[in-house]
């Protein structure tokens, strides 16, 4: 049987897809399962980065299309994480060097031997959206709690809709005390407006920064804060049932807990 | 196919030295485009300037939501460009400045529908308008990049103090043209992270892009409830930030400012970054 394939955007660019699709495709690979992460975002690439082996890029995405290499060669196994393998996207050429059928081909491929494909979609709803988009079965829609993520996250939701898509939002970088305090939207605001199921909270973290210029994925130590809410959204996306409680920080569950009703 | 903006003829304005259009680039999405050409297009005008803010992310449109305008575009760029509407049509005057006007994107089309022809020659005619044209230009460098950049004759670089921004935004330098000396501003500085060690400092950024730096603007919370509410800092008296626009918009309008204040180099991540770009040729 072959693996899931999930992509992950948001329209609106610098919401965090990349951090999410790392950071959410290392904790499955932590809890066993076999992922490969896909930066599509040619021309701009920055998953290497991320998680850090833009030093050990070979081949890219497109040289694997233009067959200039096999695809197992361009793939770059992570050294922390057994089961996680990365394939870069090219950083010198054009989006529309690769067709929407021809990414799907690659996707497809990688899927045969894994249990999830996690796609990171290029900011924008161009041709390298429509490409991303086209290789997967699934969406992860990644917004943060502000009016203009939240009107491109609508947009692509309704592009996501009109393809029979099926689709879970995380909402990013949610400040509980400004949440209180009336200044940033709630949660339950955000997945009212989208209209769709939630899959994940992550708090604003300045610790984010650090660990993606580093190139080190959160989940990598068990003691952070996030690690154990990127690992719920991994369990969730398994299929497990896990109420959206146990966010540590004071006050935050409180405003939550009208949440209960959507997990 | 400069007929389709024809100007009034008894427009005083037929005279006036052609205004500057500057592109608002990032290549990273969400380092703080639209608010930057807000904000600075806020302070431009209120020093009297005649600023026209131009909405380039056809189908992502959020300039309109920044300024707080959104209810009130009723014609967008396409329109204008495929003769739906006339620019005076278009042209959304903002709520509390009396020369500064936005022309809103298109929302439910798709930036492939927009000739870059047509955009040159619409912005050439608000030239003939405004002191400034101010282009928020989408995210990423596809079609809606190259007609956003296609009427400009200078760019504003905005980057944020992370590996990924300075790695797009150093792609995107190198697409412009040769012969333009774009400016950085380097936004969501958070000096207690730099100090830490735990952010780049400005240095770190503009030792990889080498840009002349046109301004600093630190993180602050306060940036967002602007946004969503809809009111741009730079009028905001008494904000570090609305101050810190302001000097970006008098460093356009030619007046010597003194550089903004740059933080000691952290050490940390540095090395990182180098061996990023070092590899370049």
């Amino acid at each position: 049987m072959s693996g899931r394939r999930i992509v992950v955007t948001s329209g609106k660019g610098g919401v965090g897809k990349t951090t999410t699709t790392v950071n959410v495709g290392a904790a499955l690979a932590k809890r066993g399962h076999r992922v490969v992460l896909v930066d599509t975002d040619i021309g701009l690439r920055n998953l290497d980065l991320v998680l850090g082996v833009e030093k050990r890029i070979v081949f890219d995405i497109v040289e694997v299309i233009e067959g200039r290499c096999q695809l197992r060669q361009a793939l770059i196994k992570d050294k922390r994480f057994e089961s996680l393998s990365m394939l870069p996207a090219a950083q010198t050429r054009e989006k529309e060097a690769v067709t929407e059928e021809q990414m799907k081909a690659v996707i497809v491929e990688l899927a045969e031997t894994a249990d999830f494909v996690l796609i990171d979609c290029p900011a924008g709803i161009e041709h390298g959206f429509r490409s991303a988009v086209a290789g997967a079965s699934e969406a992860i829609v990644v917004t943060t709690p502000e009016v203009s993520a939240i009107r491109d996250a609508d947009r692509v939701v309704g592009k996501l809709h009109a393809l029979r898509m099926p689709m879970r939002v995380i909402v990013n970088r949610v400040r509980p005390d400004m949440v209180r305090s009336g200044e940033m939207m709630s949660v339950d605001d955000v997945c009212d407006i989208l209209s769709a199921e939630l899959l994940g909270i992550v708090p604003d973290d300045e610790e984010v920064i650090d660990t993606t210029n580093r190139g080190e994925p959160i989940v990598l130590d068990d003691s952070k804060r996030l690690a154990t809410i990127y690992d719920k959204i991994a369990r969730r996306l398994g299929g497990e049932l896990v109420p959206f409680s146990n966010l540590d920080e004071p006050g935050f569950f409180g405003r939550l807990k009208t949440l209960w009703k959507v997990g | 196919m400069m007929e389709a903006f024809e100007q009034p003829a008894e427009s005083p304005e037929a005279v006036r030295p052609l205004g500057r259009a500057i592109v608002i680039t990032s290549g990273k999405g969400g380092v703080g485009k639209t608010t930057t050409t807000a904000n600075v297009g806020t302070a431009l005008a209120a020093r009297g300037a005649k600023v026209v803010l131009v909405d380039a992310d056809v189908g992502l449109r959020n300039l309109d939501i920044v300024l707080g305008l959104e209810s009130r575009v009723k014609f967008h760029l396409l329109d204008v460009l495929e003769e739906k509407a006339t620019l005076d049509e278009a042209l959304i005057r903002d709520k509390r400045s009396e020369s500064l006007y936005l022309l809103a994107a298109a929302q439910t089309r798709e930036k492939e529908d927009v000739d870059t022809g047509l955009m040159k020659a619409l912005v050439e005619t608000l030239r003939a308008r405004f002191d400034y044209v101010l282009i928020d230009c989408p995210a990423g460098i596809e079609m809606g990049f190259k007609n956003a950049v296609a009427g400009a004759q200078h760019a504003i670089i905005v980057c944020t103090p992370e590996v990924s921004a300075v790695r797009d935004a150093d792609r995107v330098v190198g697409l412009l043209p040769n012969d333009w000396r774009p400016e950085l501003i380097v936004n969501r500085l958070r000096p207690l992270l730099v100090k830490k060690g735990k952010m780049l400092s400005v240095d770190d950024v503009n030792g990889i892009l080498r840009l002349p730096l046109l301004g600093v603007i630190a993180d602050e919370p306060n940036v967002i409830v602007a946004t969503n509410r809809g009111e741009p800092l730079a009028l905001d008296a008494l904000s570090e930030t609305g101050a810190a626009y302001r000097a970006i918009a008098a460093k356009i309008a030619g007046e010597d400012v003194p550089a903004p204040e740059v933080r000691p180099a952290s050490t940390g991540i540095f090395s990182k970054l180098g061996s990023l770009f070092g590899k370049r040729g």
